[in-house]
């Protein structure tokens, strides 16, 4: 479903420039399970980035079922996104809309009829345990909350990839482990699942495929992997 | 998919402008005052011409003839009259055609027809009726006449009575002419930019807003929508807003335009624009707001 194919990134600017990626190549398969580990700065939010295209490669390919993400028109990258369930590190929650409201966008940009909208929103709000804050903004709000929100609305459109940077960097270990198990329950269903993450306890139990970065480079690809650095 | 796009994107910009705050004020009253100012200038161009267009319909020259001088002397003088360039028109009024007039103006009043017929001969002068083609042209008109070859014919010449309003209006008309044009244009373009800027303003708050509606998968039109129609509603509020202030500021400005002895005329012909000007306002208010935020959220739309 996903491959990097020598990928390099480089971010230009600041004092110096960056090489967040070096040489990056691997394979993703549908229904995979996938998590991305490494320290800080290692270039797991740039792996991530790049599959969601919001940051392009500095050389290499990066392909979506074989068709290589830097050949989509502008026009159709909306079309590339709504494939995709993103999680954000930084959750990315529009701050004048309230939780339901922010969960229905994901719905409303893909064109889901109102009646659509009214049943699948208040059922995901319920799966992640939001439902008595559901009309409040993101600013009043805890950040668990703001990241099941963020969580919430990757899934509510059912992508065929559910892309999540640190889904649990900001819950306590039983919450964290509830999100975990959604995703594993979500990935039981068909969907592909792609994971970034810090958290050992985490990894460790999920039992599946670990990549793990360090200085933007792939320094283990385990399939029953565990958190080891 | 749409008329969908359409209405959430429509129930966004709804949305948006009622939650914005301080910067819906500013953008709102920043319109109106543009409006406001556009339409003042064009409603003292208008009135201005209404009351000019008014008191030249009444204006004309009246040249009256002693009783003794003959009808084709007159009719001579009329011809002579006829060739000037700066008259459009010149009409003879004979004797008995003063007469009948007379009579018919004061039809109600049997005292005066009665005094009028106790008169053996007609006791009213023939008359030639000029009208200029330009009302400035009626002292070079009047000018002219004096010192034609006629003068010794003529009793009296008729139209000093006009000559202060039409002096006001002329001076009027031409200040407007000019500086109207150009004040037109400067605060149309000064509306544009500061309506520019205003949304660009709102649109940078929302700059956060439109990078996440992007990496969720918004089209462009999903983004752009909303704020087009927060730049309608914007026209809207600004229009029906100063059509509502147009009218007092109206009532204190026409006066030191026209004249306050016009004004009565002016004002009753003026309702029947209002609505005309309201319209105006509102397609430029809407157009305005339009414009100014699909240029503002241009560069925000790149992927
Ligand atoms: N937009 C950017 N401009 C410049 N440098 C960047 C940018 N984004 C990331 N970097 C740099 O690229 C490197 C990799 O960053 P990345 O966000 O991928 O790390 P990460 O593994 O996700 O780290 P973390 O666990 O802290 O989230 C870091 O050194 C970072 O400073
Ligand atoms: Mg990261």
């Amino acid at each position: 479903m996903i491959e990097f194919k020598n990928v390099k990134k480089i971010y230009t600017g600041g004092i110096m420039n960056t090489i967040a990626l070096d040489d990056v190549s691997f394979l993703i398969e549908e229904k995979e399970f996938v998590s991305f580990v490494g320290h800080s700065g290692a270039g797991k939010s740039t792996i991530l980035k790049l599959i969601y295209a919001e940051e392009k490669p500095t050389s290499g390919e990066v392909l979506f079922n074989g068709e290589d993400i830097a050949n989509i028109k502008p026009k159709d990258m909306p079309l590339h996104r709504r494939r995709i369930g993103t999680v954000f590190q930084d959750f990315k929650l529009l701050q004048k809309k309230t939780v339901f409201e922010n969960v229905a966008f994901a719905l409303e940009v893909s064109g889901y009829p109102n009646s659509e909208i009214q049943k699948s929103v208040p059922q995901i709000i319920e799966i992640v345990g939001l439902s008595n804050k559901a009309e409040n903004y993101p600013h009043e709000i805890s950040g668990g909350e703001k990241q099941r929100v963020a969580i919430a609305r990757a899934l509510v459109h059912r992508p065929a990839l559910i892309i999540a940077d640190e889904p649990t960097g900001n819950l306590d270990p039983i919450s964290a482990w509830g999100i975990i198990q959604l995703l594993l329950k979500i990935n039981k269903l068909g969907t592909t699942v792609i994971l970034a993450t810090h958290d050992k306890e985490v990894v460790n139990n999920i039992k599946r495929r670990v990549i793990t970065l360090d200085q933007g480079r792939i320094i283990r690809d385990h399939s029953k992997g565990r958190y080891a650095i | 998919m749409i008329i969908l796009t359409l209405t959430r994107t429509f129930k966004a910009g709804f949305q948006n402008f009622f939650r914005n705050g301080s910067l819906t004020v500013a953008a709102v009253s920043i319109l109106t005052l543009a409006l406001l100012i556009i339409s003042v200038i064009l409603v003292i161009s208008i009135s201005a011409n209404m009351g000019l267009k008014y008191v030249q319909d009444k204006i004309d020259i009246r040249v009256y003839f002693k009783s003794d001088v003959a009808e084709q002397d007159v009719m001579s003088f009329r011809s002579e009259v006829q060739k000037y360039k700066e008259v459009k028109a010149a009409e003879y009024i004979s004797k008995n055609k003063a007469l009948d007039d007379f009579k018919a103006a004061n039809a109600g009043k049997p005292d005066i027809l009665k005094a009028v017929e106790a008169v053996e001969e007609n006791p009213l002068l023939a008359s030639v009726n000029i009208k200029a083609a330009n009302p400035e042209q009626y002292d070079v008109i009047a000018k002219s006449i004096e010192n034609s070859s006629y003068r010794n014919d003529i009793a009296s010449i008729n139209y000093q009575q006009y000559k202060l309003v039409i002096d006001r209006f002329n001076s009027t008309i031409k200040t407007i002419r000019k500086t109207g044009a150009f004040l037109f244009i400067l605060f149309s373009l000064i509306a544009i930019l500061i309506t520019f800027n205003v949304i660009r303003m709102t649109i940078f708050n929302h700059g956060t807003e439109i990078e996440i509606m992007r990496l969720v998968g918004a089209s462009n039109n999903f983004i752009r929508l909303p704020f087009v129609f927060e730049g309608v509603i914007y026209g809207i509020f600004a229009a029906v807003i100063s059509i509502i202030l147009l009218f007092p500021i109206m009532k204190i400005v026409t006066p030191y335009v026209v004249g306050s002895a016009y004004i009565q005329i002016i004002q009753t012909d003026f309702t029947r624009y209002f609505v005309l000007i309201f319209l105006a306002q509102l397609v430029v208010g809407v157009l305005l707001g339009i414009v100014s935020s699909i240029l503002a959220i241009r560069r925000y739309l790149k992927v």
